[in-house]
C-alpha cells in the first residue's frame, strides 16, 4: 500500500518543498523529470522482475498447473530467487568473442528501451515526463536503435547459432518496423500531431478511442509490435528448438538477464504506444466527473485508466505466447512483406479516403466540428468515421486475398501441388517435368 | 542557433564526439567497430539537429541512418569475411596519395563551411529574437516548455514545395529495390529452390539462362529431397 500513498502524496506540496531547496527553473526542468524518470525506472524494472513470474503463472494456469509455488506465498518470491541466482552468477566472456562489443550489447538493448519510456505520456499534468514535437517518431527511431544490440550480441558471441540468431533478429525487426510505423500514420491523421500528449487529447477531446476509425491500423500494429519485441509466435531469433537460445546463447548472468529486461521493458513500450495511440492513452470516459475537481486524484485516476489498458494488452502477449506455435521463417516474412506492409498502405490511402468524405459532407451532414485539437467530428461524423473505418476492414481483406492471390500459400504441401502441372505425379518436384521434356 | 549556457555544452560535447567518433570510424581496423563508431557519429549529429531546433530531422536521422542502414550495414559486414584486413599490419596514412586526397578534401570542406557561414552571417541576427515566436507556440502536456511546430513545417513545405522532387526520389528508390532483387537472384538460385513455374523454364533453356545440365542437376537434387 505503501506505493499508492506515494502516489496519492499532492505534487503541490511536494513542489513546495522543492522549491525552497531549487530555483523555479531548476525545479520544473531538472528536478521534476529526474524524480518522474527515477519512478518509470523503478516502476518498470519492477514490472520486468515480475513479469517472468506472470509467465510462469500464466503458462501454468493455461496448462492446468501451479507453476513456481515454493519461494514465498505463491511463489511471489520467485523473481527475487531469480535475480539474486543470475546476479552471483560467473558473468563469462568466450575466448574468441569481442570482448567489448559483447559486453556493451546488453546495455545498448535496455538504454533503447528505457529512452522510449520519456516520451510516453501516462497520465495528464506530472504523469508525462516530457512532451516533444516528434513523439511517435522518437519512439520508433530508439527503439530501432534496439535492434543493434541484437545483431552486435550475435556477432560478438562467435558463435554460429547466435550469429544466426542476431541475422533473423535484424531482418525481422527491420521487416516489422515498417509496417509498424505505416500503420500508425493512419491515426496520426485524425491526430494531426506527432506528439504522444497530443494524440492523447485528440482522442479525449473528441471522447472517442481511435480503435473505432481505425480497426485495421489497430491489428496491424498489435502484430507488428509483438514481431518487433521477438514475442512468441515470432520468437525466431531465439527459436530454442532450432538456435538453442539465438543470440543470447553465449551470454550467461546479469547480461544475460538485461536482455530480457531489455524484452519485457520492449512489451510496456510497445504496449504504452498501442494504448496511447488507439486506445485512447489516460482518457476514460466519466474520470474527470469521478475526480470531481481534484487535479492530483485525476492524474492518479488517469494513470491507473493507463495501466489497466496496457495490462490488458500484455495479458494479451502471454495469451498469444502460449497459445500459437511458431511460425516458420518463409512465412514470418510472408506476413510482413506481403500481408502487413499492403494492409498499412491501404490503411494510409483508406483513411485520406475517410477524411476527403468527411470534410465533403460537411457542407451537407455537419460533420466536422473544428481542426484545433485533431479532427473534431461532431456526432454524425464519428457515425461516418466509424462506419468508414470498419468498412476497410472488408476492403482490406478483398485487397489483400486479391494481391496474394498468386503467392505461396502458407501450406507448402498444397502450393506445390497446385504450382506443378497437371500430369506430373503428386509431390514429384516442378523441375522434374521440365528435366523429362529436355531429356 | 545562439550558443549560450547548457546549449554551449551539449554543442561542444556533441560535436567534439561527432569528430572524434569520425576520426575513429576510418581508423579502427575492424569493420564492425568502424561501423559502431559511424553509429555514434551519426547519433550526435542527430543531438546537434535537436539543439539546431529540427527535432524531426533528428528522429528521420536515427531512424533511417542508425535503424535502417547501419543495421543493414552491419549484416553485410557480419557475412562477408574481413580478417584479413583485420589481420593487416600496414600502418595508417602512410601513402602520399592518401594524405594528399585526405588533405585536399578537408581544405574543400573548410573553404565551404566558411563561406556558407559568412553567407548567413547576417541572417543569425535576425533569428536572434526567438521569444516572439516561441510565444505564439502551443504549451506542452508537461505545463513548463512549449511545444514546436518543427514537423508541420517539414511536411508542408515538402508538399507544396517539393512534391515533384519527393515523387521523384521515390520513384529512384522503387527502382533501386526492384533492380536489386533481379540482380539478386539468378534463375538458376530459383531453380534450385524450386521458385520457377515449370512453364518458364523451357523459355528460360531457349534464352540460354539455363542449361540442360543445370535443369537435370535441379530436378534430381528435388527428388533426392522428396
Amino acid at each position: 500500500m505503501t506505493s499508492t500513498f506515494a502516489l496519492f502524496a499532492p505534487p503541490n506540496f511536494l513542489d513546495d518543498l522543492l522549491l525552497r531547496f531549487f530555483g523555479e527553473q531548476t525545479v520544473n526542468y531538472v528536478v521534476w523529470p529526474f524524480i518522474q524518470i527515477g519512478a518509470v525506472i523503478t516502476l518498470v524494472a519492477v514490472w520486468a522482475l515480475y513479469a517472468s513470474y506472470l509467465e510462469r503463472k500464466i503458462s501454468a494456469f493455461m496448462q492446468a498447473r501451479l507453476g513456481p509455488m515454493r519461494v514465498g506465498k505463491w511463489g511471489l518470491l520467485q523473481p527475487i530467487a531469480d535475480a539474486v541466482k543470475l546476479l552471483t552468477k560467473e558473468d563469462l566472456v568466450p575466448e574468441k568473442a569481442d570482448p567489448y562489443i559483447f559486453r556493451y550489447a546488453p546495455y545498448i538493448s535496455v538504454a533503447a528501451t528505457f529512452i522510449t519510456f520519456s516520451v510516453v505520456p501516462f497520465a495528464p499534468d506530472w504523469g508525462v515526463i516530457t512532451d516533444v514535437n516528434i513523439g511517435l517518431l522518437f519512439v520508433l527511431s530508439i527503439s530501432s536503435v534496439g535492434v543493434l544490440a541484437l545483431i552486435l550480441a550475435g556477432w560478438s558471441s562467435n558463435s554460429k547459432y547466435a550469429l544466426l540468431g542476431g541475422l533473423r533478429s535484424s531482418a525481422q525487426m527491420v521487416s516489422y518496423e515498417v509496417s509498424m510505423g505505416l500503420s500508425l500514420v493512419g491515426a496520426l491523421m485524425f491526430a494531426r500531431t506527432l506528439s504522444l500528449s497530443g494524440i492523447t487529447t485528440a482522442q479525449a477531446s473528441d471522447s472517442v478511442w481511435f480503435i473505432a476509425y481505425q480497426p485495421l491500423a489497430f491489428a496491424i500494429f498489435l502484430i507488428s509490435g509483438i514481431a518487433e519485441n521477438n514475442r512468441a509466435p515470432f520468437d525466431l531469433p531465439e527459436a530454442e528448438s532450432e538456435l538453442v537460445a539465438g543470440f543470447h546463447t553465449e551470454y550467461s548472468g546479469m547480461r544475460w538477464s538485461l536482455f530480457f529486461m531489455a524484452e519485457y521493458a520492449a512489451m510496456v513500450v510497445v504496449a504504452g504506444v498501442a494504448t496511447t495511440v488507439f486506445l485512447g492513452g489516460w482518457y476514460f470516459p466519466g474520470v474527470y466527473r469521478l475526480a470531481g475537481g481534484s487535479n492530483n486524484l485525476y492524474v492518479f485516476l488517469s494513470l491507473v485508466v493507463f495501466i489497466v489498458k496496457m495490462a490488458v494488452l500484455l495479458y494479451l502477449y502471454f495469451w498469444l505466447r502460449w497459445t500459437f506455435p511458431r511460425y516458420r521463417y518463409d512465412q514470418l516474412m510472408d506476413l510482413g512483406w506481403k500481408w502487413m506492409i499492403p494492409a498499412s498502405l491501404l490503411n494510409i490511402v483508406w483513411t485520406a479516403v475517410t477524411i476527403f468524405v468527411l470534410q465533403a459532407l460537411d457542407g451537407r451532414l455537419d460533420t466536422v466540428e473544428s481542426l484545433n485539437r485533431g479532427v473534431n467530428l461532431t456526432g454524425q461524423g464519428k457515425g461516418v468515421a466509424v462506419f468508414m473505418g470498419f468498412a476497410g476492414l472488408f476492403i482490406a481483406a478483398l485487397f489483400l486475398a486479391y494481391l496474394n492471390r498468386h503467392s505461396r500459400d502458407f501450406n507448402l504441401k498444397k502450393q506445390r501441388r497446385e504450382i506443378k502441372l497437371v500430369d506430373v505425379p503428386k509431390g514429384a518436384p516442378a523441375v522434374a517435368r521440365a528435366a523429362a521434356d529436355n531429356a | 542557433m545562439v550558443l549560450s549556457g547548457w546549449e554551449s555544452v551539449f554543442f561542444w560535447v556533441f560535436a567534439l564526439s561527432a569528430l572524434v567518433a569520425g576520426l575513429l570510424t576510418v581508423m579502427a581496423r575492424n569493420a564492425v567497430h568502424s561501423a559502431l563508431f559511424l553509429i555514434s557519429t551519426l547519433v550526435s549529429v542527430a543531438a546537434l539537429f535537436v539543439l539546431l531546433g529540427a527535432e524531426f530531422i533528428a528522429g528521420v536521422q536515427i531512424l533511417v541512418y542508425v535503424g535502417g542502414v547501419m543495421v543493414l550495414f552491419l549484416f553485410v559486414i557480419m557475412l562477408v569475411n574481413v580478417s584479413a584486413e583485420e589481420r593487416g599490419s600496414e600502418e595508417l596514412f602512410n601513402r602520399t596519395g592518401q594524405v594528399t586526397a585526405a588533405v585536399c578534401f578537408v581544405a574543400l570542406l573548410v573553404f565551404g563551411l566558411f563561406y556558407a557561414v559568412n553567407q548567413s552571417a547576417g541572417s543569425f541576427a535576425s533569428n536572434r529574437s526567438e521569444g516572439a515566436g516561441a510565444a505564439r507556440l502551443r504549451t506542452a502536456e508537461t505545463g513548463v516548455s512549449k511545444i514546436s511546430e518543427d514537423t508541420q513545417r517539414v511536411g508542408a513545405s515538402l508538399y507544396r514545395y517539393g512534391a515533384l522532387p519527393f515523387e521523384i526520389a521515390s520513384l529512384l528508390l522503387l527502382v533501386a529495390i526492384v533492380g536489386s532483387v533481379l540482380l539478386a537472384r539468378t534463375s538458376k538460385q530459383e531453380l534450385v529452390a524450386d521458385d520457377v513455374d515449370p512453364r518458364v523454364i523451357p523459355e528460360l533453356s531457349a534464352a540460354g539462362e539455363l542449361t540442360p545440365a543445370e535443369i537435370e542437376a535441379a530436378a534430381r537434387a528435388k527428388a533426392f529431397e522428396v
